[in-house]
């Protein structure tokens, strides 16, 4: 029995790295205020990184005259269906290094699907209406998430090795819309001080 | 009718068939052509309860401003406003037409042809700059009020005095492109386009002056004109068809239309965009209908003001002339303007809009002088609510005016009118 015990207990000691208290992360601009909706990923250094669960489907719709979710996590390999819900026809298209694709008009109630197989960020638009646009973020991580209205994004099982946090949004002021910093084995918290344009205006331009 | 049918069709066959091949991209995939599938057809339509009263309306050959008018007491009358039938085929992904057929109840019911062309819209490119094109019987990118195929009003039943009178008078037959780009966070959008069938336009400013109603011309349709007085009876014909030509040979006098719109990275647009039919003022067909030299400016803003708040403006300014010249002046020389500020703001499930409205025409012509002058105003507040395919819109509208061109009818130049609509809205 007390063998049992001291095995369980070295047991622990050895898995405790790979499964420690939370990683959280704060993202927040320069006035302090939080950042929603920024797409935090942790890649863990050596052989802690992992893949997420591949595959998947997802859906991105187009209702009154806008993308729905305006945000949208996928593992590599999801397919994501672009159903048209509006009355008028859509023309969605991406010409962002991830994904080039067009799908060719589609009208009310019609689907087209599209499959993910790299890593990136997919910015979407409609051919026919300017104000639409949303996006796509392709991770090849298993830790992405994106951070809620207090600008905070949590990791229950982030592994308690170094690695490095990147953090994504669509108007941060960075090369890419990126910006990353380094995380040491022991650290649990790690905050983010952003700049962010403001978001273009959704009026139509079109007639 | 069948005169100005044949104007139109023997005349723009050869220009639109020839625009239809420089359009046509490549042969359309099966995949692609769709003709009569059921997304390609929209019906639209509305009833309304309209309590107007006031002057005859403009619509029965008086000086009414309004679609519906009176004896001077209060009258209630149900009416069929507006039903249109869209077509919108598709021949390749690129390549569609938009073809509209529309009734128009009320106190003279009229069938016909509301728009006809053909759109080509290819793929941007990656650096976000969009070319696009129509070609055909269509409104001019002006009404910052209408939405769709069947131009429709967004916020309210009645349009501006501006808007109004775009659809009565301002309709060419145009080939028209667009080219949209983004500088950095700026928006820009330049159209250009070459028409034609328009030269009568500006009849109706002038005898009627200013008007505000959701009734359009639709194509060959005439629309009567108030009694013209002495000076012109047996020079102009009683009515005016809008959309003709009379220039001998069709499109042998184009005239243009151009648009600048810019959306700079607050939400805020501003359009400015600039009209002339190229007439020649002195033409006339034995049907007493003459060339209408009709010019104008016009600048649109819109800015939305958070809280799902919008404004629109749009401020027009134009001149048209007609008829020989006499004394050094044309016979009609008729300086117009008018502008209108428009809020809207979504309070729960109720849109709300309100609306002020202000016209003048100041006459120099030799013939239609200063005497004939108009300045108006109006105000007007709505209300609508969605309900699926239904929408119901309440709308309070009040003109006031004063041109002594109602004199010609014995009746007193400044005239107040106000009109209260219900109606029921369908799109399926």
């Amino acid at each position: 029995m007390v063998r049992r015990v001291l095995l369980l207990a070295v047991g622990l000691a050895l898995a405790a790295p790979l499964a420690a208290a939370p990683l959280t992360v704060r993202v927040v601009e320069a006035s302090g205020r939080p950042v929603r909706d920024a797409v935090v990923t942790l890649y863990p250094a050596g052989g802690a990184a992992r893949a997420p669960k591949g595959g998947g489907h997802y859906v991105v719709s187009q209702k009154d005259i806008q993308f729905h979710p305006f945000l949208t996590i996928v593992p590599v390999g999801a397919d994501v269906s672009f159903p048209n819900l509006d009355n008028t026809k859509h023309h969605v298209y991406s010409f962002s290094p991830a994904k080039r694709f067009e799908l060719k008009l589609f009208a009310k109630d019609q689907s087209r699907t599209v499959h993910f197989d790299k890593a990136g960020v997919i910015a979407l638009g409609c051919n026919i209406h300017d104000q639409m646009s949303a996006f796509i973020f392709v991770t090849d991580s298993a830790w992405t998430t994106r951070t809620n209205a207090q600008g905070v994004a949590s990791f229950a099982d982030a592994p308690d090795v170094p690695g490095r946090l990147t953090v994504w949004h669509p108007y941060l002021r960075a090369p890419g819309g990126i910006v990353q910093q380094a995380v040491n084995a022991k650290q649990r918290i790690a905050g983010f001080r952003v700049r962010l344009r403001a978001p273009p205006p959704a009026m139509s331009m079109d007639y | 009718m069948a005169c100005a049918v044949r104007r139109l069709r023997i005349g723009s066959a050869l220009p639109l068939g020839c625009a239809l091949a420089a359009l046509w991209p490549a042969p359309a995939s099966a995949s692609d052509l769709r003709l009569f599938t059921p997304d390609t057809l929209e019906v639209s339509g509305d009833l309304r309860l309209v309590a107007v009263d006031g002057e005859k309306s403009w619509v029965d050959g008086g000086f009414g401003k309004l679609r519906s008018g009176s004896d001077g007491d209060w009258k209630l009358q149900p009416q069929l406003g507006n039903a249109d039938l869209i077509w919108q085929p598709q021949f390749t992904w690129s390549l569609s037409a938009t073809v509209v057929g529309s009734v128009q109840g009320g106190q003279r019911t009229q069938a016909g042809l509301s728009q006809a062309y053909l759109s080509f819209r290819p793929m941007r490119s990656a650096s976000g700059t969009a070319f696009s094109a129509r070609v055909g019987l269509m409104w001019p990118p002006v009404s910052l009020e209408h939405l769709g195929a069947d131009w429709h009003v967004a916020d309210s039943i009645t349009p501006s005095a501006i808007n109004s009178w775009i659809g009565e008078e301002v309709r060419p037959v145009a080939a028209e492109g667009t080219i949209a780009a983004n500088l950095g966070a700026h928006k820009l959008r330049a159209t250009a386009a070459i028409m034609a069938a328009n030269d009568t336009s500006g009849t109706l400013l002038t005898f009627r002056g200013w008007a505000l109603h959701d009734r359009t011309t639709l194509a060959f349709n005439r629309q009567p004109l108030p009694p013209l007085g002495d000076e012109f009876s047996g020079v102009q014909a009683p009515f005016t068809r809008p959309l003709i030509d009379l220039h001998s040979g069709f499109a042998h006098r184009p005239g243009y239309y151009a648009k600048l719109a810019w959306q700079p990275p607050i939400p805020v647009r501003i359009e400015l965009f600039r009209y002339d039919n190229r007439a020649n003022p002195q033409d006339v067909i034995p049907e007493l209908e003459w060339g209408w030299r009709t010019q104008f400016d016009n600048v649109g803003l819109v800015a939305e003001l958070g809280g799902g708040a919008q404004l629109k403006a749009q401020a027009l300014q134009g001149r048209t002339r007609m008829g020989f010249r006499q004394d050094g002046r044309r016979w009609i020389d008729n300086r117009f303007r008018s502008a209108f500020v428009l809020l809207s703001k979504p309070v729960g499930p109720v849109g709300l809009a309100v609306r002020g409205d202000w016209f003048d025409t100041r006459n120099r012509g030799s013939m239609w002088t200063q005497e004939y002058d108009e300045h108006g105003w109006s105000a007007m507040l709505a209300a609508k609510r969605e309900f699926g395919l239904f929408t119901g819109v309440v709308e309070l509208l009040h003109v006031s005016s004063d041109t002594p061109a109602r004199e010609h009818s014995g009746e007193d130049p400044r005239q107040r009118q106000t009109q209260l609509q219900a109606e029921l809205r369908m799109h399926w």
